[in-house]
């Protein structure tokens, strides 16, 4: 029972403070910040579900993060609640992922991940000669009622929370067993009664579906939408690497992840173009080398340095009995 | 439109079709040997583009002839990248998620490294030869598009023969097929593993350096033609040479054809990549060396 308490307590505490930040008197550069780090905290989380526990990586998330966005947009100008217009977002991510995984979780090796490539390519390029969203101009939003950016603040922070519970829910349960199995060893688990493919399809279907709402809540709140920004495959290798800086497959590394990415993409974009490319490639390559498990990985080694002078407990090595020596090695896609 | 019409988009598709091997060569020996979806194949190629560029214009030295140097430059600079990075990885028989990930920050640093270097403005080489052209009948034959298709069919041939008749190239087919009885008969899988990386690199510079030639480049040159080559390779069943020949003429032969349809425009070239590849992945998913080992064993 303690232990439990110690465990919900933390994740409550820091929504508390979170949802008690704006009434402080947030800068609403502060609040911009916080809201942008949220919306890619919601996409990293929905990455990991495919990428994480899965193990099938995406370069083409920028795909539902657009589809969502552009979705929402057009409810919302057709006059719709922005909620079912978020949902309506999160529908259209959803059968767009049906498009790209229905042909390529068939196949064995890297089919996956060369569609996922192709796809921003493909869409990027049809959004830009679409008629009725604008084509290539760009698409407004224009939405009933004044702005205000706390309400945006609250809608994103609400949903990461949703997302997070998602994910641990979708972690302790059945399904993140068997997608976690499924990456581990397909043909074991295929043995063992676990569908790979239905599985992988749905597990790339929620992802999709939480990245179309982080699309649509940007949307909202950028009120303007140009393809070559929403469908870029840059966005994509964004929401790529908060779960693999945080921490892949893990539940809390996106959120980590996404806290470093949304500084980086919000603070040093402005200043500095192309070096955060850069800075990402670098810190990709050292992340795999070297700590495959990413910031979520080096907290445990932390702490398992401090834990082993009180005699070590073992529940930090647990992962390693599980999982063999990290998550990432020699796995099969 | 009467038949005679269609030779001329048919010679410009095949001409295509000598580059487009060429640049997706070097991608199916790295796959076929380690395994690995080399996402830095587009760097490399952008690296290529570049170093002609310079060669040419710093010292005057023909971009073709460029392009030759490319290859020892590149295939050090290849082995080199295994040594330091690729060698650590895992090894599988499956292509794993870090090797992947690797390969891709090291695109990431290549393209941005070249940001720093080179900027973002698009960059061409324009040489004596680059807009003159010979007109034979119907066909318009443009003299550039004639010695870059040369240049890559000599070096493809050249592959060949290399993985045809020297024990290096044994080896390589060997791993390709089975690589833990290729162990067992004294193929050392490092080695082997390391020349596969510097010559899928040599190659991936050779046709950029060459691809230079037609296309105006930037530092995000590489990734039209990732998209193509993975296209090519999927269309070959990943593995096999000769299949990505007929992989490179079938996507040459959709790119060149879909523009006459009326409607469909230029800028719609990665959509109807992707569209090719959804499709080869719904009817043949091993692509045109599955189809053709009922018949006769394609390695």
């Amino acid at each position: 029972m303690k232990d439990r308490i110690l465990k919900i307590a933390p994740p409550l505490l820091l929504l508390a403070v979170l949802l008690a930040l704006p009434a402080a008197g947030l800068s609403p550069n502060l609040v911009r910040l916080f809201f942008i780090t949220f919306v890619f905290m919601i996409t990293g989380i929905g990455w990991n579900l495919v990428g994480g526990f899965a193990g099938q990586v995406s370069f083409g998330f920028a795909v539902f993060y657009g589809l969502g966005a552009y979705a929402t947009a057009l409810m919302i100008n057709a006059g719709s609640n922005p909620f079912i217009a978020l949902l309506a977002g999160a529908g259209a991510a959803m059968v767009a992922s049906f498009l790209v995984g229905l042909p390529t979780f068939r196949l064995r090796g890297p089919y996956f991940v060369i569609a996922t490539i192709g796809v921003t390519e493909a869409v990027r390029v049809m959004m830009s000669n679409m008629g009725f969203t604008g084509g290539a101009s760009g698409y407004r939003v224009t939405e009933h009622g004044e702005f205000r950016q706390v309400e945006h603040y609250y809608t994103a922070l609400v949903a990461v929370a949703i997302a997070l519970s998602i994910s641990m829910l979708i972690s302790k349960s059945r399904f993140g067993l068997a997608l976690r199995a499924i990456k581990q060893d397909q043909d074991a688990a295929a043995d063992l009664g676990v569908n790979p493919y239905t599985f992988k399809l749905w597990a790339h279907a929620i992802a999709a579906a939480l990245t179309g709402v982080a699309g649509g809540i940007y949307a909202r709140y950028a009120i303007f939408l140009d393809p070559g920004d929403v469908f870029a495959f840059q966005k994509g290798i964004s929401i790529l690497l908060i779960p693999v800086i945080g921490g892949i497959g893990t539940v809390w590394g996106p959120i980590l992840g996404g806290l470093v990415v949304g500084i980086v993409e919000e603070q040093l974009v402005v200043k500095f173009p192309n070096i955060h490319l850069l800075l990402y490639g670098i810190l990709l390559i050292l992340i795999i080398l070297f700590e495959p498990d990413g910031i979520v990985g080096l907290l445990r080694k932390l702490s398992n340095l401090f834990r082993r002078n009180r005699g070590n407990s073992g529940s930090g090595s647990a992962d390693k009995v599980l999982w063999g020596r990290s998550r990432l090695e020699g796995r099969e896609l | 439109m009467n038949l005679v019409d269609y030779l001329d988009p048919l010679v410009a598709a095949l001409m295509l079709a000598g580059i487009y091997a060429a640049m997706s060569v070097g991608m199916t020996i790295i796959y076929g040997v380690m395994k690995i979806v080399n996402l830095a194949h587009a760097g490399f190629m952008m690296m290529g583009a570049y170093f002609a560029y310079e060669l040419f214009e710093r010292f005057h030295i023909d971009p073709v002839l460029g392009a030759v140097i490319a290859l020892p430059v590149f295939f050090c600079f290849g082995v080199g990248v295994h040594w330091l990075l690729v060698r650590w990885l895992p090894k599988s028989d499956q292509p794993t998620l870090s090797s992947l990930l690797l390969m891709f920050g090291f695109w990431l640093v290549l393209q941005n490294v070249a940001y720093l270097i080179w900027q973002t403005e698009d960059r061409s080489i324009n040489t004596s030869y680059t807009v003159s052209s010979t007109v034979i009948g119907p066909i318009t034959l443009s003299h550039v598009r004639a010695i870059v298709f040369v240049a890559a069919v000599i070096s493809v041939a050249a592959l060949q023969m290399l993985l045809r008749r020297s024990w290096f190239g044994r080896s390589v087919r060997a791993m390709i097929q089975n690589p833990f009885a290729a162990q067992i008969y004294g193929v050392n899988e490092r080695k082997t593993a390391m020349f596969t990386f510097g010559l899928g690199t040599a190659f991936a510079g050779f046709a950029g350096a060459l691809l230079a030639l037609l296309y105006p480049f930037s530092p995000d040159f590489g990734r039209q033609f990732l998209l193509r080559s993975f296209v090519i390779i999927v269309l070959g069943g990943l593995e096999s040479f000769s299949g990505v020949a007929i992989g490179a003429l079938i996507l040459a032969l959709v790119e060149t054809f879909s523009i006459l349809i009326p409607g469909v425009e230029a800028s719609y070239q990665p959509a109807i990549s992707f569209a090719l590849l959804v499709v080869v992945l719904l009817l043949l998913p091993r692509g045109i060396a599955g189809l053709l080992e009922k018949k006769w064993r394609v390695a």
